[in-house]
């Protein structure tokens, strides 16, 4: 192998899915959500949405048919991240935004874990956004869960980094200045395999895109709308209420034309429609003044991310009215884990001689200079 | 484990919960309301909105109550897991227990 400094070498395609070389139950064995439901007490605020993630993820979890102690949630610090306190299986709650390093090297090291990652908006995007956005690129074999609530809610209503600009809070008394991220746009941006957005509250949905999450083989990345209601109540109200949603809502399904307000019966479609503009653009129009074939086909499976980027930016930087929700990117790209893996079963097979003689030789070797 | 609505709730129905339910699981009946014990994810948000406090943590339903637990788990055995309260009607029911009720219950 050529290892001048300046050459690469081609790593080859991926050939390992979804969550293979985790053990998987034997035959007989089943397990329910009681079976991942710790003995702790669960303590969140009264109505708080993690209570609904937390249920979800308890009933999701069985259909994964991989044993409770190869399942792995690593929590930054916040709310959300006394999830692992909740689940019957290995958990770390973690340092402040540094659970997707953490998770990377136990993602590295041990490739019979399924590793779940557990954080939320102050964490992963303020405290600790240079780790999430450095786990995207390498496309590291987890799971990212992201609570999205707006708000700094553990240490008692701050603005965060999605918090809309101009909001008042105790640490905002006039208005933020703050422009907020879209952690969707940031994660299409940092070129993450596997992005997605759901709500707390519809579980039926949060299951599916969290299914389809673990089952991705690289960083699977899920922003969760989750109501904080003692210090943002009402956030996602406009996407969560039976009168609003259909307008709200843009549901984003692979290979489904995206349409959304009221559907017609008769063509299963809204009344609002995204094309294409000539500009290369995303425009919503009503579905009256165009052709049908004018409607844009949602491919997830597309490798290039600017139209999922285009369409992450029809979500609300303000009051949320209007959000696109579901699989925005869903593409296959070599993991780091399984590439750094690799790559040291090929040191090891290049070399007959022991560990301490490579070392020595390391050591020994030709690249040094004289000061 | 889930929250139970209980006999207080009986003939009254003040409905304060179900505006604060945050998954849509507080179903009306005829008589009483019923918390759907696979929806309800546990957040104790109805518990102390309830101006009957008939609202109760399953492992905390008062003993001269504890068949209400089974009460509002058997509302929904035929009805299934409708996935919300607000795109269901079942007003019109009650379990049979509630039926059987005496009129002038909580008055």
């Amino acid at each position: 192998m050529n290892t001048d400094s300046t050459s690469t070498v081609a790593l080859g395609l991926p050939t390992l899915r979804g969550t293979d070389g985790v053990p998987t139950l034997a035959e007989h064995e089943l397990l329910t959500g009681k079976d991942f439901t710790s003995d702790q007490e669960v303590r969140w605020c009264p109505g708080c949405g993690d209570y609904a993630v937390l249920k979800a993820v308890q009933g999701f979890l069985p259909e994964l048919n991989i044993r409770r102690e190869n399942v792995v949630f690593i929590s930054g610090i916040g709310c959300s991240s006394r999830f692992p306190y909740y689940l019957d299986t290995y958990g770390m709650h973690s340092i402040h935004g540094r659970a997707p390093s953490i998770a990377t090297g136990l993602a590295t090291a041990r490739e019979d874990l399924h590793v779940f990652v557990v954080t939320g908006d102050g964490d992963a995007l303020s405290i600790g956004g240079n780790h999430l956005i450095h786990a995207l690129r390498r496309n590291v074999n987890m799971t990212i869960l992201l609570f999205n609530n707006r708000i700094y809610g553990l240490t008692k209503g701050q603005y965060s980094p999605t918090s809309e600009t101009g909001k008042v809070t105790k640490t905002s008394p006039m208005g933020s200045l703050d422009h907020p991220f879209n952690p969707v746009s940031l994660a299409l941006g940092a070129e993450a395999t596997f992005v997605a957005r759901t709500i707390d509250s519809d579980r039926k949905h949060l299951t599916s895109v969290l299914t389809a999450a673990a089952a991705h083989r690289g960083t699977s990345l899920v922003e969760i709308y989750q109501n904080c209601p003692i210090f943002n109540d009402g956030a996602f109200d406009a996407i969560k209420s039976p009168d609003t949603k259909a307008d709200a809502i843009i549901p984003l399904v692979h290979g489904e034309p995206i349409t959304f307000g009221p559907r017609n019966p008769d063509t299963g479609l809204g009344d609002k429609a995204l094309i294409r503009t000539t500009t290369g653009a995303i425009e919503v129009v009503p579905v009256a003044d165009i052709a049908t074939e004018a409607i844009l086909i949602h491919d997830a499976h597309n490798p290039d991310p600017s139209t999922a980027f285009a369409i992450s930016r029809l979500t609300d930087a303000g009051y949320l009215h209007q959000s696109p929700i579901g699989i925005f990117r869903q593409v296959e790209r070599p993991t780091y884990d399984d590439e750094a893996r690799a790559q040291v079963r090929t040191a090891q097979g290049d070399n007959p001689t022991d560990a301490k003689a490579r070392l020595q030789a390391l050591i020994n070797g030709n690249d040094t200079w004289t000061v | 484990m889930t929250y139970v609505i209980a006999q207080p709730c009986v003939d009254v129905k003040d409905k304060a919960c179900v505006d604060e339910c945050p998954v849509d699981c507080i179903y009306e009946g005829k008589r009483m309301l019923y918390i759907h014990p696979d929806e309800c994810v546990d957040c104790g948000a109805c518990e102390p909105v309830c101006p009957t406090e008939a609202i109760f943590y399953e492992d905390d339903v008062p003993e001269e109550q504890t068949r209400y637990t089974a009460i509002n788990a058997e509302f929904f055995s035929e009805l299934g897991a409708p996935g919300g309260a607000a795109r269901s009607d079942f007003a019109g029911q009650d379990h049979p227990d509630i039926t059987a009720l005496p009129e002038g219950l909580n008055a």
